[in-house]
This record gives structure tokens, C-alpha cells and sequence, in this order.
């Protein structure tokens, strides 16, 4: 096993306060990819 | 057709239709590599649930065992040289890890990742260059980490072709003939089209104008390098183009070709992932067919609604551990999914802004809200179709 993960890269992956924030804003951030459309490939600009 | 469940097993009836989608999803084809079969000589599959439940009891099992003392090899990954839903045996080992851990007995494991892939981080799409954090790093490189920090070894561009009780064996790219023991062994079959046999009105066999495998639909089958590929290849109706009322989305489709690169072992035996299509782009795919069917049906002459893997955004949620404050998932989002190298060269085809990766216990709370919102609309309860796919 070799630590590839910082000790405070750990804590702010892990600390539920800091993670609320990123829930949100991981939220929206995929919603913006998932519902942002979709298209063809073979008429586009 | 004929009926398979257990009260009206074995009767055949016909039915006609104006319309049919084949979402039928693929056969998973344990038999296409010698001895893999779901509960047997120690290698499970999580590819359905009766599938996951057998692997979990056999799991915790072995983690019993481990308690008393034995030291075990755990082997996770493919199971076949042209196995895809990489994602779903990274997903798989990341849990194990986790729950070794929470029983105590992570240090009694050997945990070990076997794929196909020709890197880490391959997922059948040729592997991403994603934004993390301020930093830009490539598919394969956060993979590592992740498996290096958990301890997890790996072993790559190997085709299993064959299951012995508690070994696997494989060939790999280098055309080397090798086997890895294990006790335990979680491998994703090799998925194939159903075999269906297609006939018209006056009886005439038309299987050849709707299947491939998979179902023929509007993607461009011509044979190509993989320099000659491009985005313009896939299907964006999902519909037949013999049979105009016949559609095929998500994983019931033929695609033109794979997404990663193909590589053959110096044995000349193709070692590479299936392209995926499973998860959001089944439920996106799914929806404009059935949007283009509403359209028809109302007069209109064009399929005006279009999906092309090659202008779709996919989110993936990689779930690395349960727990409401232990823990963790692996956010990766693509965009798009099949690479277009033309319009983005820099970026290995894909936009950054919409290709990223995130690793954390936010990850996990967002897994567990989409678990709750996709069941809140697959029953359909009030205001379901806000909830995209």
C-alpha cells in the first residue's frame, strides 16, 4: 500500500462540512452535464 | 414470442405491432469463456441482483474465514478478452476493499484488478484527459492513485479464457499464456446480442436487414481503421434502417465499432473493451425514441429528436464505500462520451469543463440520492419526468 493520498487531501475528501458544499455544488455541476442537452453528430456546425 | 416466466413457461404467442423498441439490454455470455459461470469454481458476477446477493454471500463467507485467519486472493475485473462495464468491476472493487476494511481483515487480502484494458482508467472509452481539482490529469493516472493508495494490484490487457476452481486464466497482449489463483473472483462476462431470428408477414427469414449481433440501426457499419473513425459514425435515431417502425436503444444496438482503441495479443487475439452504453445513455436514448415515435404518430415525417454518443454528456458515479459519513464515491462525468478528436484535439477529444473527476464522501451522498430519485421515477410518483436520465 503506498499513501498517494495526502493526509489534509484526505480530510477534505472526508470532512462532512466541506463535503456538504462540494455535494452541492457537485450536484449542480453534474445536472448541468446531464440535462444540458444532447444532439446529432452529422448536420452539426 | 415465447413466454419465459414460470406460470405461462414454454407458450408461444404472436403479437402485432405498429411500433417496436428492442430494449432488451445484452446477454450476458458466461458461456463465452470456458468455466465462467455464475457460483461456480469461486467466480460470481454482480451483473444482476440474484448475481450480486450469491457474490455477497459467498464474500462474506470468505470474510469469516479471514476472521479465523486464512489469508485470500480476491481478483475482480473482466472475465473475457472483449468484456465491457469496466466501470461496474472498478465500482465493485473499491466496495470490497471498503468492507474488508470495516470487517478488520483488509490485511489478510491480496485484492487484485484483472481487465482487458491496455490501461487503467480505459472504460471502454479510450480513457479520458479529465480536469480534478485545479489539476488536469489523465483517466489512468487517477486510477492508480486510487488503487495504490488502497493497496489494490492490477493486471492489464489480459483476456481470461478460462476458469478452473480458484484460477484464471489468461492471455495478455505481450501473447503470454498465464494463469492468477484466487478465492474469490467477481468477473464481468462478455455481453452478446440475444440470438433473435426475425421473420416477416409471409415467413421470410429477415434476420441479416436487423441484426449483428445487436440490432442494426442508422450508424455507419462500414469497416474503418481506427484513424478513420469518428464521432459522425454513431447512431443518433436508433432506428432500422430497413424497418423504419423498428428502434434500438441503449445496449440493444449494434455500434459501428469500439470506442478504445482495438489491440490484438502477438497471438493476433483481440484483447480490447466493448464500448459502453449502458446506464444514462440508455435512459437518454430510450426517451428519443420514444419522443420520435410520439412525433410519428402525430404526422410528422422527420425524427427530429437525435442522440449521438458522440454529443452526450455521461456521469458515472463510481460508489467506493457506504457509509453516511465513511463514505466515498468516484465522480467522473464525460462529454463527450465517444471522443471527438476533431473538435477537441488538444483535450484527447473531449471539453474539459464537462469532463472531470472527483473523489470524496460527496460522491457517495450524491450515489445515494440518485439511487432514491431513480426509483422515486421509475414508479412514477408526482413530477418523476423532472428527474433527468
Amino acid at each position: 500500500m503506498t499513501q498517494r493520498i495526502s493526509k489534509s487531501k484526505r480530510f477534505f475528501m472526508m470532512n462532512p462540512i466541506i463535503q456538504f458544499f462540494k455535494f452541492i455544488w457537485l450536484s449542480l455541476k453534474i445536472l448541468v452535464i446531464v440535462a444540458g442537452g444532447h444532439g446529432g453528430t452529422r448536420n452539426a456546425s | 414470442m415465447e413466454f419465459v416466466d414460470l406460470q405461462q413457461k414454454g407458450q408461444k404467442e404472436k403479437v402485432t405491432y405498429d411500433y417496436l423498441i428492442n430494449a432488451t439490454g445484452p446477454k450476458l455470455a458466461f458461456d463465452m469463456t470456458e468455466g465462467l459461470n455464475p457460483g461456480t469454481n469461486k467466480a460470481y458476477s454482480v451483473c444482476t441482483y440474484s448475481h450480486a446477493e450469491h457474490a455477497w454471500h459467498a464474500l462474506d463467507d470468505l470474510i469469516q474465514q479471514m476472521k479465523k485467519g486464512k489469508k485470500a486472493k480476491i481478483l475482480i475485473g473482466t472475465g473475457h478478452a472483449k468484456s465491457t462495464c469496466q466501470g461496474a468491476a472498478f465500482e465493485y472493487i473499491l466496495n470490497v476493499e471498503q468492507e474488508l476494511r470495516r470487517h478488520k481483515v483488509r490485511q489478510m487480502a491480496e485484492i487484485v484488478w484483472i481487465s482487458n484494458e491496455p490501461k487503467l482508467g480505459d472504460f471502454g472509452m479510450d480513457g479520458m484527459l479529465l480536469s480534478y481539482g485545479s489539476n488536469i490529469m489523465k483517466s489512468n493516472e487517477m486510477v492508480e492513485m486510487v488503487f495504490e493508495d488502497r493497496g489494490i494490484k492490477w493486471i492489464l490487457g489480459a483476456g481470461v479464457n478460462k476458469i478452473e476452481d480458484g484460477v484464471a486464466h489468461f492471455e495478455n497482449l505481450e501473447g503470454e499464456f498465464k494463469s492468477e489463483t484466487y478465492d474469490f473472483a467477481m468477473l464481468i462476462p462478455a455481453f452478446s446480442g440475444h440470438g433473435f431470428k426475425a421473420y416477416d408477414k409471409e415467413e421470410k427469414d429477415i434476420t441479416d436487414k436487423l441484426f449483428k449481433g445487436f440490432m442494426i440501426v442508422d450508424a455507419d457499419y462500414t469497416p474503418k481503421s481506427y484513424e478513420e473513425w469518428s464521432v459522425q459514425d454513431w447512431p443518433e435515431t436508433y432506428q432500422n434502417p430497413s424497418y423504419k417502425n423498428i428502434f434500438a436503444p441503449g445496449i440493444a444496438f449494434a455500434p459501428p465499432h469500439a470506442i478504445s482503441k482495438p489491440r490484438v495479443s502477438k497471438n493476433g487475439t483481440a484483447i480490447s473493451p466493448a464500448p459502453p452504453r449502458t446506464g444514462m445513455p440508455s435512459g437518454i436514448t430510450a426517451k428519443l425514441v420514444a419522443d420520435n415515435i410520439i412525433d410519428t404518430i402525430k404526422g410528422k415525417k422527420e425524427l427530429h429528436h437525435k442522440g449521438s454518443l458522440g454529443n452526450m454528456g455521461a456521469a458515472c458515479i463510481a460508489s467506493a464505500g457506504y457509509g453516511m459519513t465513511q463514505g466515498s464515491g468516484i465522480s467522473i462525468t464525460t462529454y463527450p462520451i465517444v471522443p471527438d478528436y476533431k473538435k477537441y484535439p488538444d483535450t484527447q477529444g473531449r471539453q474539459l469543463k464537462k469532463t472531470f473527476g472527483e473523489i470524496g464522501l460527496a460522491g457517495h451522498w450524491l450515489k445515494l440520492a440518485l439511487h432514491y430519485a431513480f426509483l422515486y421515477k421509475a414508479k412514477m410518483r408526482p413530477f418523476w419526468w423532472l428527474i433527468p436520465e
